[in-house]
This record gives C-alpha cells, sequence and structure tokens, in this order.
C-alpha cells in the first residue's frame, strides 16, 4: 500500500511508519533511470521493507512474486513505493541512499516532525513539502474514522469500506488471522 | 467493469472489493450496475474471482466512458500527458523539475478523494467559483485540462456531465499572497458540493524543513489545518545534465 498524503490514523502509529517513493522526473533524469532505480530497489530489500511495489510489475511484494521478478521489471522511468515501519529502518535506509547518490528524488511520506529530525541527524536538507488540508464537502458521506484508518492507506481510494468491514468481521469471528487479513486488504492497492 | 453471467458461480467475493458498492447480485449472479462503476478495475485486479469472470469491459475506452477508466484506475496511463494517475507529479520531483520556486505555493483539489468520487457537474461547482475569483490557470501537463471548456468561466465540457470520476486533481500555482483567497473560495464552493474532496498544497522549505511562516499563518487565519504527515521531498535529485558538476 502506497501511503497517501491524507492517510488517517493516531499518531503514535503514524510516527512509526513511512512510504518512501523513489521517483524519476519525466523529461529531466528517466533516461538511464532504470539502473539507478534498479540499485536502489535492490538497497530497500534489504533494509526489509513491510511493502514494496515497483510501478512497471504494480505487484506488491505478497502477490505472489518473487524478489527477482521485480527487481527484473524495473526500465527506465520505473518508480518504487516501499513502506519501513520503524523509525530506525527510515533512517538507515536515508543513510544508505545518501551514500548511494543516484539522483533521483526520493519522497518521504511521514510524520514531519519525525522526518525533520532525521534529516537533521543524517545532513539532509529537504527540498519541498506537500501539506494535506483535510477532507472538505459532504464529510458525512464518508465511512467513519475507524474504516478510513485502513482505507486512506491507499491514496488511490481502491480499498474498498465494504472490504475492511468484512475483513473485521472475519477477523473477530476466527475465520481470518491479522496477516492473512492485510493481505487481502493490501490487494486491491495497485 | 462487466462479469460474465454464463462463468459467474455466484459466490459473491468480489462484491466488497468494489470501493463504490457497484457490484450486487441479480438473478444469483453478481453483475456490476454500469451507471455506479467507475471503471477502477479494482475487482479484476484484486483477482479474487475464482472463476475469472470479471473483464473489462469493451466499451470502456470510447469517449466520453474513457474517462471514468482515465480518472479512476491508477494503472490506466491518461492519453494526454503520458503519466499513470490523475495529476502530474507535484512535488514528487520538485527538487529536479522545480516546479514550484521559493515565494511560490503549488496548490491541488483532488476531487473525488477518499473514496467517493465525483461526478462532473459537482466538479464544475467548483471550477466555476475558482474561476470567478481569477484562478483560472491549470497546471500545463495535468490531465484535468482535459475536462475544461473554457478557463475563463470554469466550465467543463458540456458531453462530459453525465461522467463522473474516483479522482480528478486540480493543480494550480499562486503566489503565497493569494492563497488566503484560494483556501475561502475553496471553503465556501465545499458548501455546494453533494461528495469530498481533499485540499493540499506543497512549498519549498528552509534549511532544517522550515515550511514558511507565511503560508502556515494564511493556513490557520482561514480556518484550515494541516495533518502531521505530509509528502517530503528529500532533495537528493538532480536532472542528468547536472550529474557530473
Amino acid at each position: 500500500m502506497t501511503h497517501s498524503l491524507h492517510r488517517e490514523g493516531p499518531l503514535d502509529l503514524l510516527n512509526e511508519e513511512c512510504v518512501l517513493f523513489v521517483y524519476p522526473a519525466r523529461g529531466f533524469n528517466y533516461d538511464g533511470s532504470g539502473p539507478k532505480v534498479r540499485r536502489l530497489g535492490e538497497m530497500l530489500f534489504h533494509q526489509g521493507p513491510a511493502n514494496l511495489l515497483v510501478t512497471t510489475l504494480r505487484k506488491n511484494m505478497y502477490l505472489a512474486v518473487s524478489q527477482e521478478e521485480i527487481l527484473d521489471s524495473i526500465k527506465d522511468g520505473a518508480k518504487i513505493f516501499c513502506v519501513l515501519e520503524n523509525r530506525e529502518k527510515i533512517k538507515a535506509t536515508l543513510a544508505k541512499i545518501k551514500e548511494m547518490d543516484e539522483g533521483i528524488s526520493i519522497v518521504v511520506s511521514g510524520v514531519i516532525d519525525r522526518v525533520r529530525e532525521i534529516s537533521a541527524e543524517l545532513g539532509i536538507n529537504p527540498h519541498t513539502v506537500n501539506l494535506s488540508l483535510g477532507i472538505h464537502g459532504k464529510t458525512d458521506r464518508l465511512p467513519p474514522p475507524d474504516i478510513r484508518q485502513f482505507t486512506t492507506m491507499c491514496g488511490h481510494g481502491m480499498v474498498s469500506p465494504k472490504l475492511i468491514r468484512d475483513l473485521i468481521r472475519r477477523v473477530k469471528t476466527g475465520k481470518l488471522d491479522l496477516w492473512g487479513a492485510s493481505l487481502l486488504a493490501a490487494a486491491p492497492c495497485a | 467493469m462487466l462479469i460474465r453471467k454464463d462463468l459467474c458461480v455466484g459466490c459473491g467475493r468480489c462484491q466488497p472489493y468494489c470501493p463504490v458498492g457497484a457490484i450486487h447480485f441479480e438473478e444469483l449472479k453478481s453483475n456490476v450496475d454500469q451507471e455506479v462503476c467507475y471503471e477502477c478495475g479494482t475487482c479484476l485486479r484484486s483477482e479474487v474471482c475464482p472463476v475469472d469472470a470479471i473483464e473489462e469491459s469493451p466499451h470502456v475506452y470510447e469517449y466520453p466512458r474513457a474517462l471514468r477508466k482515465f480518472f479512476s484506475d491508477p494503472n490506466a496511463t491518461h492519453a494526454l500527458t503520458g503519466i499513470a494517475g490523475r495529476g502530474t507529479e507535484e512535488s514528487k520531483s520538485n527538487d529536479v523539475i522545480n516546479r514550484v520556486l521559493p515565494g511560490e505555493v503549488g496548490m491541488a483539489i483532488e476531487f473525488g478523494r477518499p473514496t467517493l468520487g465525483m461526478d462532473l457537474t459537482n466538479i464544475q461547482k467548483v471550477t466555476r467559483a475558482m474561476a470567478r475569483a481569477g484562478f483560472t490557470k491549470i497546471e500545463p501537463e495535468n490531465p484535468f485540462n482535459d475536462l475544461i471548456q473554457n478557463y475563463e468561466t470554469g466550465d467543463l465540457k458540456p458531453e462530459l456531465m453525465g461522467e463522473k470520476v474516483l479522482s480528478a486533481i486540480m493543480e494550480f500555482k499562486i503566489t503565497p499572497d493569494r492563497l488566503g483567497l484560494a483556501l475561502r473560495t475553496i471553503k465556501e464552493a465545499a458548501k455546494e458540493v453533494d461528495s469530498v474532496f481533499v485540499v493540499d498544497l506543497y512549498t519549498r522549505v528552509g534549511q532544517g524543513l522550515t515550511i514558511p511562516q507565511e503560508v502556515l499563518d494564511t493556513i490557520k487565519t482561514e480556518g484550515y489545518t494541516w495533518r502531521p504527515n505530509a509528502k517530503i521531498n528529500m532533495g537528493l535529485g538532480r536532472a542528468n545534465e547536472r550529474k557530473d558538476r
């Protein structure tokens, strides 16, 4: 799942996770980006991501694809979305990216204060921030916040509130464990 | 999307996967309500059907229905921009492209997000309000330009009025002194729509991820708040021609 800008959830959870994007820029460093993105992808797998998706394959790492298949799909212009689930892993990964110096844009989607701290510790100077100013309009039509904690993990809105309710029901009735439910919830996110 | 009746076994497994609840039982088989379906492809992509009865509709790329596909399926690459998705690359490659410079603010109104989608009639209520306030210039490479009939009035193309999209992103760039007006206009327009949208802005930051105070003050003055989490471009990219410097 790619962590949306508008991801909702309790701060203590958000503090411990981030999504990292590897993002070549069309017309500026697309050409020849494939090998650089692949090297970054190999490094990201080495860091032990909670999830990882390459845009040229569009299958997350739990959808019966091997690490090699994911990496082999990378060509010029491929982007990577990678979920990291604790502060130390985020810091270690950014340190490695800085050291590799591949020149591809890196975006971290996470709690601003945590990214600020980690950047200072690593001597990285962030360039641009994209702030979410919230949901507007007929917000009473939205599913409740506890469901949105799951559905807003997918910025494209591909995870159905009905699916989340169904998965919660199946976990509560012992028909599915949490891991199994997580995999099913992540499947629609592309 | 379509579900082949001759193949469907009526298990109903696909139904919860539809983000907008377009799949229901009809004569003991699952059926996609074509009016409700956004052509996002989630039911197919989830590989949940045990008999492979889910297919893309043969008419999905016919205009104006194709709009649903291009603005709802993240895997669909828009014919105009060649960019998969609904917007541009926004802040994500700003360190390389410099789309938004110091002293500028990029803004985005993400119609239909999260999850509900929005029809073009409601989107037009916002584009007209923004045009009346003088916000008539849309980010050039954004596929949202394809929807617009008249930039000065904010009118969308009339033939699209029956269509709807899971998300369309109206992106524009302004100077900070116009941010207050933009936020006020958006807030007023939000009262007129029957679905939801999210608002975001992006701006260059100073040393130590310092967000310009003028921007933060305006957000607060206009009664908005920003979420504690954000997308942060780490400033590690560069254009190829600068590689050897």
